[in-house]
């Protein structure tokens, strides 16, 4: 009999996690396309957001905290030329280029509106976003994207009101950047 | 790698342990907290298929698991039944491992098979109910922080007049009938108290005993990190193989009050325990001392299970099958089934809403007035993993048929997914949050922190040290007197 552990479920994790993407379980209208859009999702939020696609949408993942920013911005009429950019596009930084440069302020800001929405758990849309500054957002996406916002991660922190951390985190120093957010310029 | 690894541990828990009770010759002599066992239950959910052993096909659901074993530590894998779904396949391993560690744990004291013991149903006198394997938290955290010792049965002045043989011992506080955050108590549809029990393992108890964490002045004196032994399986790769370890279980049991004339009907499909309930009186119990006899029906257990792999602990939780409807398919009308805290007909009645004050219980465990917990399940589980353990529930209960353990059906269970995350000690737990109706009725839901997740809660347990430390895990060193 073949035990497995957990030692070498984590190896199989990582074997996997090349195809993380497809891993997602999504309505019609086809699963194979719906896979592949958020493949391609991931892969342009990667790019435009800094953060590693593991990282960010990890294989085994239980908060899949990106089918909610998926659902939110597939709402978009520009949503599918986002995916289609990122397919056609030769790199995922290519297609971030072509993204947040685009002529086009639908493509443009809908781009702007993914990455705050991986920061901040909230929703500017790109109407708002093209709005005079400063903005306020349309919506907070749900609670579960408040505690996953990126950028309390990016400042060693959590969000106001909700931590994992033990009794007593706040006396210590808080661990280095590389341990929030991986591997980053 | 982990034999070099365990070696590691042992040698560092040596030193540590030396370093902080001081060494003797009783500490060369003292017997291991967590020895070794020889019966760890390593059956897989998933075993290769004959036809084509790169895929994975489901372990047979057969009565041979009914004898397998207590699992020293989850057997998972991200291969299995689901393609390209590395987390379906680790959550069905999992709950695969918790039925396991049920039926082990809830199988008859003397050694049986469960379901074949002497009463209706083939009940009986359960292993964890058994002081052979089992102490409940009182009669650890002693009053004065007394040392507890193992085994001892301790029965109460008040409850030695109706003691015999095959009953249990419960001793109140508010712990036993007040949720968790001292949300309210859970009243049934007769209008009694649901009552809450916690026991721990041997190897937990030990370790307990062992760094003298049973009196708030011991744990004033530990100022080492908690860590509680951990289950292992054996490594089979070594010649001769590492031996399996079983590490620390801890139980939370919740019962309902059954009425041997009027629940004669129903009292077949519960585990029912015969049970001396005493009250200490005030300022413990607004009641007592006094001692009353009940019989008590098993409506929820949660099982938790300090293993290697999952050293945030796995979180197994069952419940009676007749608790409470799901939300969304409560359907009121006098023709709706019977449930232990939830009544169809009741068409406005609230739902999870806790009783009015006060809450105190009478030792006749009857509420004092006519509110009745009208109780749904929230759905805050992804509809995947219902679907998943409602097909593993209905293969479980098909070898369990006949049986009172046939009524029982697992929630879930929540593991940490990333054990080592650097920034989150609770190891992402999968799922996010976890409920049993009638251990955390007022915190179901889906809300970040303030619904119920095993591990998010538990990581804030703490310890009576000062500064207070984290405890591992457990809120069971915070009942230290």
């Amino acid at each position: 009999m073949t035990a497995f552990t957990r030692r070498n479920m984590l190896s199989g994790a990582a074997a996997t996690a090349a195809t993380a993407v497809s891993s997602v379980t999504l309505p019609e209208p086809a699963a194979a396309d719906a896979a592949e859009a958020m493949e391609l999702f991931v892969t342009l939020s990667a790019a435009i957001t800094g953060i590693e696609p593991t990282t960010l949408a990890p294989a085994v993942d239980p908060v899949q905290i990106k089918r909610q920013y998926f659902a939110q911005a597939s709402t978009d009429a520009a949503f599918s030329q986002l995916l289609k950019i990122t397919k056609d596009a030769p790199s995922p930084a290519a297609a971030a280029e072509q993204v947040m440069n685009n002529p086009d302020p639908a493509i443009k800001y809908l781009g702007r509106s993914i990455i705050l929405a991986w920061y901040t758990g909230c929703w500017y849309s790109p109407a708002t976003l093209q709005s005079q500054p400063p903005v306020n957002p349309d919506t907070v996406i749900s609670a579960a994207a408040y505690t996953q916002g990126w950028m309390w991660r990016v400042g060693q922190a959590h969000p106001m009101g909700y931590s994992e951390w033990r009794f007593g985190y706040w006396a210590a120093d808080p661990p280095p950047l590389d341990a929030f957010i991986g591997k980053h310029a | 790698m982990r034999g070099s690894r365990s070696l590691a541990i042992g040698i560092l828990g040596m030193c540590w342990l030396v370093g902080f009770t001081g060494f003797s010759a009783d500490a060369q002599t003292r017997r291991d907290i967590n020895p070794p066992l020889a019966t760890c239950d390593l059956t897989p959910d998933t075993i290769a298929d004959p036809k084509d052993p790169s895929k994975r096909i489901a372990q047979p659901v057969t009565p041979a698991l009914l004898t397998s074993g207590q699992p020293c530590e989850e057997v998972v894998s991200t291969d299995g039944l689901l393609p390209n779904d590395p987390l379906g396949n680790l959550q069905r391993g999992f709950d695969f491992y918790s039925w396991l560690t049920f039926i082990a744990v809830s199988s008859p004291a003397d050694g049986k098979t469960i379901g074949q013991g002497p009463r209706p149903g083939g009940d009986a006198l359960t292993e964890w109910e058994s002081l052979k394997n089992y102490r409940p938290l009182a009669d650890v955290m002693l009053p004065g922080g007394a040392k507890p010792t193992w085994g001892t049965r301790i029965v109460p002045n008040a409850c030695k007049k109706l003691d015999g043989p095959g009953k249990t011992v419960m001793q109140v506080s508010e712990e036993a009938w007040n949720q968790p955050f001292k949300t309210g108590p859970l009243i049934d549809q007769s209008g009694h108290y649901a009552l809450f029990d916690i026991l721990m393992n041997e190897p937990m108890f030990e370790f307990i005993l062992d760094n003298e964490l049973y009196s708030v002045a011991g744990q004033r004196q530990f100022s080492h990190e908690i860590v509680f032994p951990e289950g292992i399986n054996p490594d089979q790769s070594k010649k001769p193989p590492d031996a399996g370890r079983m590490g620390a279980v801890m139980l939370k049991t919740s019962w309902r009050v059954l009425d041997p004339v009027k629940d004669k009907g129903l009292i077949a499909k519960f585990h029912t325990a015969d049970t001396l309930i005493y009250f200490p009186g005030p300022p413990r119990t607004a009641a007592g001392p006094i001692c009353v006899e009940k019989t008590l029906g098993l409506v929820g257990i949660h099982i938790g299970h300090k293993t290697a792999g999952s050293p945030q602990w796995v979180w197994s939780t069952f419940e009676q099958i007749d608790n409470a409807p799901d939300e969304s398919s409560v359907a009121p009308g006098p023709s709706s089934p019977r449930h232990n805290f939830f009544n169809a007909a009741c068409k406005d009645c609230p739902v999870n809403e806790t009783p009015p004050q006060p809450w105190d219980p009478p030792a006749s465990l009857q509420f004092r007035s006519d509110f009745r917990s009208q109780v749904v399940r929230k759905k805050d589980l992804p509809q995947e993993v219902v679907d998943e353990v409602t097909d593993l529930n209905r293969q479980f209960r098909a070898i369990l048929k006949g049986t009172v353990w046939e009524n029982y059906e697992l929630i879930t269970t929540q593991w940490p997914s990333d054990a080592k995350n650097p920034i989150d000690p609770t190891g992402v737990p999968a799922p996010t949050y976890l409920a049993n109706t009638t251990l955390e009725t007022y915190s179901q839901g889906t809300t970040p922190l303030a619904s119920s997740s095993c591990m998010a809660c538990h990581g804030n347990a703490t310890t009576q040290h000062i500064p207070a430390t984290a405890s591992d895990f457990t809120y069971i060193l915070e009942k230290a007197q």
